[in-house]
């Protein structure tokens, strides 16, 4: 966020420059104020500042690994982290040098106050511990092709809030579902680990085959379901379950609708 | 409500995990507040400059080989250090979509995309364009076979998987070198269209263009297959989508 309000001024130079308006002036001004060091910002003083404490750290042109290296900060230089994207870190140096620096060597660098510097790193561990998760599914809804889309917050490293968003198109009828659920995840620490759900929310259908003339719509429901997820790489997972799903109906029998999917998710 | 409770208490499968979760170990280990996890693990609160600067002396002298010019940086006091993350990508996008049997017409939507490696991407798309007309309404003025009337609008969206797979730098000039990536696509949605809901597989390509470390530029070109029946027999529609789009990070 900070960094849009600090890019406002390059972006419109960069923006001149693209649409060829006097290329050269423009260029002229926009060159990087990193370069000069103006008067230190708000922002900056709240900036976290690192040590290295490796023999040397790599900055690249990119937040990649293919990116070149143009600049190397010494053993024992500071730097200021500006924000992270992915696992890299946009940093400026005390000579207000500006890189992307890669969160895995960051690892051995050292705080203010001389205690050592950590970071989430998107691996196995992180796979047990972490604050959020997003996916998306593909699976069959009592016959019909069912799309979903969910995200997670844990509680701790068993129990997760989950909120899901669903649609089900079938040959029969087709509708969404929003529903919120408990999920416990029994052995986070296992690579392939199963877990236990249940939850309720709304049940909506759009259009039915079998009773065109449908009144009422919106329904409730509730849901009990088992699966597992499984760690892939980094932040991913792959995640299976079934569900078996209770429509409270306005009409005389509740239906009993089962429900299977997978699907990639990562967490954050 | 009630009979919904007892219901609910009922029915087996439902009883078996509300019994099975009361039961389990995860519960016991809740921490509070829960709200907190996941934030970078930094030091919340810094010594004096006098007292950092000794213990960096006594943990140079212990750790790292003897230094013969100590740096002169000045350490700064920090109350609470949290890094700025900006993985989150939303902004519009205009362009054409190709609906088949119905023309190619403008089109507009709004995407968001989380960037979870330098290399792949989760995004979401809303789009929404009008239907122009079949050969047959064009030819028969006044026509409308397909009793669409004002139906003629088409909502869809997607859920794609992206992978950056020629990432690199593009170069304006002697002084400005920007950030960008050849990316593909593939994905699962819906499409909405004369009162009917299609399951749809899309995938496609694009590039993407930072002039600043927030703003991107986007082109799209995708395929949206779905199946349609609006003409009696079912059958497997290509629809292709070329846009512009502009988003921010943050």
């Amino acid at each position: 966020m900070r960094a849009i309000v600090e890019g406002l001024g390059r972006a419109a130079g960069a923006l001149a420059a693209m649409c060829c308006i006097a290329g050269p002036l423009v260029a002229a001004a926009s060159e990087s104020p990193a370069e000069s060091p103006a008067a230190v910002s708000e922002a900056e003083l709240t900036r976290l500042q690192l040590f290295v404490a490796a023999p040397y750290l790599d900055l690249h042109t990119g937040p990649g690994r293919g990116y070149p290296v143009t600049q190397v900060v010494a053993r024992g230089e500071s730097l200021d982290v500006i924000f992270r994207r992915t696992d890299y870190l946009k940093v400026r140096t005390a000579r207000g040098v500006e890189g992307w620096a890669a969160a895995r060597d960051l690892r051995d660098s050292l705080l203010a106050d001389g205690s050592k510097f950590t970071l989430d790193l998107g691996d196995r561990s992180g796979y047990q511990t972490h604050g959020w998760e997003l996916g998306a599914f593909a699976g069959d809804f009592d016959g019909a092709n069912l799309v979903s889309f969910y995200g997670a917050r844990s509680v701790n490293d068993n129990l997760k809030i989950e909120l899901s968003a669903s649609q089900y198109l079938g040959e029969q009828r087709s509708g969404y579902m929003l529903e919120a659920g408990i999920t416990h995840v029994l052995a986070p620490e296992w690579r392939l680990s199963p877990f236990v759900t249940f939850g309720g929310g709304l049940f909506r259908v759009d259009r039915d085959a079998q009773r065109p003339n449908l009144v009422d719509r919106a329904d409730q429901s509730a849901y009990a379901g088992i699966g597992a997820r499984f760690y892939l790489t980094r932040r991913f997972f792959l995640r299976g379950e079934f569900k078996e799903r209770i429509v409270f109906t306005s009409r005389n029998d509740n239906e009993e609708l089962k429900e299977w999917k997978v699907g990639l998710a990562f967490f954050f | 409500m009630e009979s919904r409770s007892r219901v609910l208490l009922l029915t087996r499968p439902l009883a078996v995990a509300a019994v099975a979760l009361v039961g389990l170990s995860g519960c016991a280990t809740l921490k509070w507040p829960w709200w907190g996890r996941g934030e970078a693990a930094t030091s919340e609160t810094a010594p004096t400059a006098v007292q950092s600067a000794e213990q960096a002396e006594a943990s140079a002298a212990t750790q790292a080989p003897p230094r013969v010019i100590e740096p002169e940086v000045e350490r700064r006091t920090i109350k609470r250090t949290r890094i700025d993350t900006e993985n989150f990508e939303l902004g519009p996008w205009y362009g054409v979509l190709s609906v088949e049997d119905f023309g190619t017409n403008p089109a507009y939507g709004i995407k968001a995309a989380y960037h979870i490696t330098e290399d792949f991407f989760f995004e979401g798309n809303i789009g929404r364009t009008t239907l122009g007309k079949t050969s047959f309404e064009l030819l028969n003025p006044g026509s409308d076979p397909l009793n669409l009337g004002d139906e003629r609008r088409l909502t869809y969206y997607s859920l794609s998987f992206g992978y950056n797979f020629l990432p690199g730098e593009v170069f304006i000039g002697r002084n400005l070198a920007m950030n960008s990536a050849f990316y593909l696509l593939g994905g699962i949605g819906s499409v909405k269209f004369a009162n009917d809901n299609k399951f749809s597989v899309n995938f496609g390509a694009g590039y993407r263009v930072l002039p600043t470390d927030w703003l991107t530029l986007h082109i799209d070109v995708q395929d949206r297959l779905f199946e349609s029946d609006i003409f009696g027999t079912n059958k497997l529609t290509n629809n292709l989508e070329a846009r512009i789009g502009v988003t921010a990070f943050f």
